[in-house]
């Protein structure tokens, strides 16, 4: 291809590409009109027009949302989708119908948006992320001596001091949290002599700790 | 939210009411202006014009200064009407500012030359505390009707729109107050009647939150559905 061809090519291109551009707005003019017209008979009470005006928009509505916040999940943004279609209903006043609709409705799912985004971030700085919750309160007067033992070093000693059989029940049942049954199938004994060490260990336990405090 | 949005999309359909679009921010300014200016033409009666009030509108620097505060409340309100319009062109906010400086500028110019003609006394200020209640009285009206007209739009800036709203309220009761209060030293027009006007305005644009907020119109928007 020599110069002059080349530069008849780009000619021809560009005539192309710029009827393509020209032909793209006159199709987003016509549907911008289209969806005016929709609304301005929704605002007149065409329930039918309303209908189809937010079947219309809500796909675009949903592209915008998804493409601003990819990493919400799918339910958090129809709940948007759904926010930016109950504020268009609030404020379908201030449509002016000798106005384009598209920018009219731009400014309302980007103000929702980022309305969204502060509600988010105000919540965010409120909240607490916990794995799990306490099972009891933090205040001492609302916890029975069993609740919690605040002396874990005195704690292991007087677990030490116990007999052998009493031991071994307590690390089995009470800090492996094993069951009765796994635990006698464990040790080769009865799951009444387990009670037994058990109950006697506790007694232990509290007796050797009470007077240590 | 569970809602379907499909099913929402029906539910919205059933309950639409026909409304009467928003008029244009300059109509809207014009009906604010209707409520308005009665309301501060009355304040100004009740408490009497002040006595040499058509000596003072023949003088350049009081005729400025009033219409350059008239001028600032009308392009204020209109600003204000606009930015409750989705879509609307932002070159609204920037309508109050040439008012606004004429305004300030004016009284500015007044200082200059007060100090020029009486030296440090000219600039001096003793307290005028009547100013605040006083623009507040006159500007009352005027701002519920304002507050009560931009409820009617989108709350896409409540503190930019308050603000607005703020300042076009105060600056028309600045502009009643002069017509029966007889203070024109520049510096304590600027400082005591000038300094309301800011104070009450920055109040007003904090206020926005509460004012103006989705939550409030989509929240019964939401009830409305849900009720059908």
């Amino acid at each position: 291809m020599n110069g002059e061809d080349s530069r008849r090519f780009t000619t021809k291109c560009s005539a192309h590409y710029s009827d393509w551009t020209y032909q793209l707005a006159m199709k987003r003019r016509r549907d911008d009109r289209a969806l005016g017209t929709l609304m301005q008979a929704a605002q007149g009470g065409d329930t039918q027009a309303y209908a189809l005006l937010l079947k219309e928009i809500t796909p675009r509505v949903r592209q915008i949302v998804r493409g601003q916040r990819r990493f919400l999940k799918i339910e958090d943004i129809e709940d948007l989708v759904q926010d930016i279609l109950l504020s268009l209903h609030a404020v379908r006043a201030t449509y002016d119908p000798r106005r384009p609709f598209m920018p009219w409705l731009m400014a309302i799912t980007r103000h929702r948006l980022a309305d969204a985004a502060r509600r988010y971030t105000r919540r965010a700085a409120h909240e607490v992320q916990v794995e799990n919750l306490p099972v009891t309160f933090s205040d001492e007067g609302s916890n029975i001596d069993s609740d919690g033992y605040r002396d874990p070093q005195a704690l292991r000693q007087a677990i030490e001091d116990l007999s052998p059989a009493q031991r071994a029940a307590i690390e089995m049942l009470k800090l492996r949290e094993m069951s009765l049954k796994e635990a006698a199938a464990a040790k080769g004994t009865s799951i009444g002599a387990l009670k037994v060490s058990v109950h006697r260990a506790m007694a232990t336990l509290r007796k050797v700790l009470i007077k240590d405090s | 939210m569970t809602m379907d949005t499909e099913k929402l999309i029906e539910q919205l359909a059933e309950v639409v009411e026909p409304v009467r679009p928003l008029p244009s921010p300059w109509i809207r300014t014009a009906a604010w202006l209707l409520v308005a200016i009665p309301y501060v033409a009355l304040v100004v009666f009740v408490v009497s014009p002040r006595a040499d009030l058509i000596a003072k509108v023949s003088e350049w620097g009081y005729a400025i200064e009033q219409l350059a505060a008239l001028a600032t409340g009308i392009t204020a309100a209109t600003a204000a009407f606009a930015t409750v319009i989705p879509g609307y062109d932002r070159k609204f906010l920037f309508l109050p500012v040439l008012p606004l400086a004429i305004w300030l500028g004016s009284l500015g110019d007044g200082c200059v030359e007060d100090w020029i003609h009486f030296g440090p006394d000219g600039l001096s200020l003793q307290p005028d505390w009547f100013c605040f209640p006083a623009i507040v009285l006159v500007g009352a009206v005027p701002a519920i009707a304002m507050a009560m007209m931009l409820r009617r739009g989108a709350p896409l800036t409540p503190h930019v729109t308050c603000a607005l709203g703020g300042l076009a309220a105060a600056g028309l009761g600045n502009f009643g107050l002069r017509l029966f209060h007889s203070q024109d030293v520049s510096v304590m027009v600027l400082v005591w009647q000038v300094g309301t006007v800011f104070i009450l305005t920055i109040m007003v644009a904090w206020a926005g939150q509460y004012l103006l907020n989705w939550g409030s119109i989509v929240g019964t928007a939401r009830r409305r559905v849900l009720i059908r």
